[in-house]
């Protein structure tokens, strides 16, 4: 009995070291890859790596910028992680963002005249609205047994830009703009903080997380989406009405992708422009699976992703890289952290 | 519409065509193997900067795009590494590769933006030379394209008519099966993905090399994804791509043709079609056991493999 | 559960690391919100205190300008011939320092790369790219101190202004050229978006060509983007297809659709950059480009010894800012000298580009008899030229 009390602190200690080695050994071999190709590529990999840090967090503007960065990824990672919950490949992020983005620039377009407290929860409300309208037809399809969603949605990911960019040289733009839509009005600019271009769209993020992580863990909802994650033909034979939930909750997800897609365009934009995102949607869902759905994981690898995508903005002053070489490391990070993974206990015997 | 405009949208289409067709039929490929490469557009960004790379700095074309395939086969391998050996998540790892693809191009491509390349030389065929050139360019068409229909029946013949296509179409179906049946899933896989990309790069090196002439960053425009749509729409036959490839870049030229002769059609909304004809060749032919998927790619579809 | 705890054990490592590298970061790296840039402020109150070219504390720059381009330095067209301008002013000025930042995104993705230039220590920032008018505008609001000119724009505030080239007159004398070169009276004109200006261009280009060919015809094709290859390659094919022979654009950069016109024997006429000319080494016609690089230094100088102030500052080919290329191989004398003859007389002002009576597609008349275009008119144009092929929305 005594040695086991005394074994069992040193082999949970054991886990913890072992399990630090591991990551830390993933981070060093991250960044090392990345600092190959820097290298290779004839600059310092040190100095890009103090350049990448420093200016993200050596300083309030650039941890600012970081949490501008952030504020798109949270809510894009949760409109991937709540389908995910009963097993719905939610890749359609991308192009749920779009159209939520184009409804509430809809709203900011005709209601112009609205005051601010009217003018942005109508948006919000026709960003999320745009969204889950993007889904409902995957979310009919696979809930009739149909289509995998993972197929529709992604193959609408690429509908949604081009109707939008018909909207705006259709509809919206004037002849003083190449492809945008004219500049909003102050009162269609979700409100920032503290002089920083943090806007309230890292509020609405992170309180949507914490409405999601206590839905699951304390609503019946909650109970019976993870009943159907577990095991969706004991959920159904129980009562749970599963092609509603399927339904619903892809719609429920792209809701929440309109509505990143509203806040990016209200707050970060300030107008619309064709082509505004270049994958966020895909990284929100690449944090995601990464995370495993959990709220604080999302979080914390939003953060880190968004370190990533900020810091390259120096990294191209200072060594004369083009900015999109931030996709390197953010892509070795991805791959090391997608190889190493599996290379934990669930070794499949023979 | 006059007989020059009619031919002249076959010809764009050809030319369009082409590179989708032989990076349709790469990804045709992995997915018969069981692989959703979600990662083709930066499979086709970094074959298509190393081809421009490579004949701008050799001054020849063929070496370029020999370079590109090569280039492309190697990239896919990557995903090999992470979905084969590593067993990551395919659809998480085909996107960590497309974000590869954006930043790996941009650093080899950045030297060569701008910078006058000897294309791909166009042949004229014996016998039309005396055409009015403008009819002749018409019909001049390069290497690449002569060989895309061969590539075609080609890639049929592999992997229909061959004991290796039988094998790819066999992991595709169902890994353990093929195991048990004395083949080795991961090296077929890993073969596949090889043949695949260096399609893909051929697909890359058709529009940089031969088309545009130039490199500029995320330039591909998406035609990764379109391919992906292509192959569904294909319903994974390499003959049927032909079709469908001709028909999206078709539309393309179509609407460039009813633009100038002053109708208004929305170029973006004619964009979406081949989109939205997939899904609707999904609803409609997606159950029958002819027309469906390998079996394998369902379980990526449904995110257990 | 496990690879929970693995993932949060990762993420906080990873962060505890980043913040120790942050840590590490010398100072070196200015990366706070400059508190004093390193330049004089040209101050518009006071037109006074000629302050010192020459380095003012230390052995540093005198002015360390910040340039970006919403595109690639080297693309042979417009990014390319506002890079050359902003490198002539290190030329020209030996204390000035440039940072350059390329392919930076439109609208609020820029004001990362500006706010990171100012924070090294930048005094004076040109944005070059079309959509970076309004994140400059903002930062304007909030670094009263530095000086932003953006280039082709129009607000203005204390601290902001811009400049341009006046590309109409130019492009109406390639439009002469091309009446005269093409054999099917088909001109055609690629763009990137239903923008005013573009389409001002387009029919400053037709109403030359139709001053000397009454018969021609100017197809107007759109693209979308500023730089999308294989659309413009693919459009450029289209207007050949229509049996157009004289190819011109007003994208970012020529070289697609002249290369593709070239391989299709047809005639181009290049904008934006002089390095336009040797994609066609056969067919070119001429072309225009902008060579700001003496105005900027001007600009420049007027920031170093204080006297700048905020001008809606436009130049004509006649001052420098904009250039004319060599004719090519094919173009016949004649056509030269009447090319020239235009040019005179647009720049004596005998003859006006934009004076009425104009009408559009549909016959309206858009210019009246006597009237002339004014600069802001001209850059929300909504019409074509009667006479051109395509629609101005």
């Amino acid at each position: 009995m005594e040695a086991d009390n005394k074994r069992r602190p040193t082999a949970i200690m054991q886990k913890i070291f072992s399990a630090i080695t591991r990551y830390l050994s993933m981070v060093v071999l991250a960044l090392g890859l990345f600092g190959i190709i820097i290298w290779i590529s004839g600059k310092n990999p040190i100095v890009s790596y103090r350049e990448l840090f420093g200016s993200t967090l050596g300083s309030w503007y650039g941890f600012s910028e970081v949490l501008v960065a952030m504020t798109p990824l949270l809510i894009t990672a949760l409109a991937v992680a709540l389908p995910s919950r009963i097993g719905l490949i939610n890749v359609g992020v991308e192009g749920q963002l779009y159209m939520g983005a184009c409804a509430a620039t809809w709203g900011a377009l005709i209601l112009f005249n609205a005051p601010a407290w009217l003018l942005l929860p109508l948006m919000a409300i026709f960003g999320m609205l745009g969204g889950a309208l993007w889904a409902l037809i995957p979310g009919l399809l696979r809930a009739m047994g149909l289509v995998n969603e993972t197929i529709t949605t992604l193959l609408l990911n690429s509908v949604a830009p081009k109707l939008v960019a018909f909207f705006v040289f259709g509809f919206w733009h004037s002849s003083m703009d190449t492809n945008k839509t004219p500049n909003f009005v102050d009162a269609a600019r979700l409100p920032t903080f503290f002089g920083t271009r943090i806007d309230l769209g890292l509020v609405i993020g992170i309180l949507l997380l914490i409405v999601f992580w206590l839905v699951m863990k304390h609503t019946r909802w909650g109970l019976e989406i993870r009943a159907i994650g577990g095991n969706p033909e004991a959920a159904q034979r129980n009562g749970v009405p599963l092609k509603v939930y399927i339904v619903a909750i892809l719609c429920i997800g792209g809701a929440i992708a309109g509505l990143a897609g509203m806040a990016l365009v209200s707050g970060y934009y300030g107008v619309l422009l064709t082509g505004f995102s270049r994958g966020v949607g895909f990284i929100g869902f690449l944090i995601s699976w990464l995370s495993f759905g959990d709220p604080i994981g999302i979080v914390l690898t939003s953060f880190v992703v968004a370190i990533i995508t900020t810091g390259g903005s120096m990294l191209q002053l200072t060594t004369a890289l083009p900015y999109a070489v931030i996709n390197i490391l953010l892509a070795v990070a991805l791959f090391v952290v997608l190889s190493g993974i599996n290379l934990f206990p669930k070794r499949k015997t023979a | 519409m006059t007989l020059l405009s009619i031919l002249g949208v076959l010809s764009s289409a050809i030319f369009s065509g082409t590179s989708l067709l032989y990076t349709t039929l790469g990804e045709i490929i992995d997915q018969r193997a069981g692989i959703v490469n979600l990662g083709l557009e930066g499979v086709l960004l970094i074959s298509g900067a190393t081809g421009i790379a490579v004949t701008s700095l050799t001054g020849n074309p063929y070496l370029g795009v020999l370079s590109a395939a090569l280039v492309g086969g190697a990239t896919n391998l990557i995903l090999g590494f992470l979905v084969v050996t590593r067993r990551g998540n395919q659809l998480a790892s085909g996107l960590a590769l497309m974000f590869f693809g954006f930043g790996a191009s941009a650093l080899i491509g950045k030297s060569f933006v701008g910078l006058k390349i000897n294309g791909l030389p166009r042949l004229t065929i014996p016998g039309f030379g005396n055409l009015p050139p403008r009819y002749l360019s018409l019909i001049q068409f390069d290497t690449l394209i002569y060989l895309a229909i061969p590539c075609t029946l080609l890639i049929w013949w592999l992997l229909f008519r061959t004991r290796w296509g039988l094998g790819v179409r066999a992991v595709g179906e169902n890994a353990d099966t093929a195991f048990a049946s004395g083949r080795s899933p991961h090296l077929i896989k890993y073969q596949a993905l090889f043949v695949g990309g260096m399609l893909a790069g051929l697909g890359a090196a058709h529009l940089t090399i031969a088309y545009t002439l130039n490199w500029t960053e995320y330039m591909m425009g998406g035609r990764g994804f379109i391919a992906v749509a292509l192959v569904i729409f294909s319903k994974w036959h390499p003959i049927r791509a032909i079709v469908g490839a001709l028909l999206f870049s078709g539309a393309v030229a179509f609407q460039l043709l009813l633009q100038a002769s002053g109708v208004q059609i929305s170029p973006f909304l004619l964009d979406t079609i081949p989109y939205l004809l997939t899904i609707l060749v999904l609803i409609v032919w997606g159950g029958s056991r002819k027309h469906s998927a390998p079996a394998s790619l369902g379980r990526v579809y449904m995110g257990t493999e | 559960m496990m690879k929970k705890k693995m993932l949060y054990t990762v993420l906080s490592v990873l962060m505890a690391l980043s913040l120790l590298l942050a840590a590490c970061a010398p100072a070196a790296t200015p990366t706070e919100a400059p508190a004093e840039p390193a330049v004089e402020e040209p101050v518009v109150e006071e037109p006074v205190e000629p302050a010192e070219p020459e380095e003012p504390m230390e052995e540093g720059p005198c002015l360390i300008i910040g340039a970006l381009h919403g595109g690639p330095i080297n693309d042979a067209g417009y990014n390319q011939a506002m890079h050359e301008s902003v490198a002539a002013i290190a030329e020209n000025i030996e204390c000035v320092e440039i940072i350059e930042a390329e392919n930076v995104p439109e609208e609020a993705g820029a004001t990362a790369t500006m706010e990171n230039m100012i924070s090294e220590g930048a005094g004076m920032i040109i944005a070059t790219a079309f959509n970076h008018q309004y994140p400059a505008l903002e930062l304007a609001g909030k670094y009263p101190d530095v000086i932003f000119e953006h280039a082709g724009g129009w607000e203005m505030s204390g601290n902001f202004a811009n400049f341009f080239g006046e590309p109409p007159d130019a492009w109406y004398m390639m439009g002469v050229a091309a009446g005269r070169m093409t054999e099917t009276n088909k001109l055609g004109f690629v763009a990137a978006f239903p923008l005013g200006w573009s389409l001002t261009f387009a029919n400053a280009f037709h109403l030359g060509a139709v001053s000397v060919n009454p018969d021609v015809e100017t197809t107007v094709s759109f693209t979308f983007s500023w730089g999308d290859s294989a659309k413009e390659a693919d459009t450029t094919n289209a207007l050949i297809n229509q049996g157009v022979d004289v190819i011109t654009m007003h994208v970012d950069s020529p070289a697609t659709i002249i290369s593709t016109a070239e391989s299709r024997g047809a005639y181009s006429i290049g904008f934006q950059s002089l390095h336009a000319q040797q994609f066609a080494p056969e067919y070119w016609i001429s072309g225009t480009g902008y060579t700001l690089g003496g105005t900027l230094t001007w600009l420049t100088s007027t920031v170093l010894d204080g006297t700048w102030e905020p001008i809606f500052l436009r130049c004509s080919l006649w001052d420098g800012c904009m250039a004319m290329a060599p004719f090519g191989p094919k173009v016949p004398q004649e056509v030269q000298d009447e090319v020239m003859a235009v040019s005179a007389a647009l720049e004596s002002g005998e003859t006006v580009v934009f004076t009425g009576p104009i009408l559009d597609q549909e016959g309206n008349v858009v210019v009246a008899e006597g009237d002339v275009l004014t600069d802001d008119v001209m850059s929300s144009v909504d019409w074509l030229v009667q006479g051109m092929v395509g629609s101005p929305k």
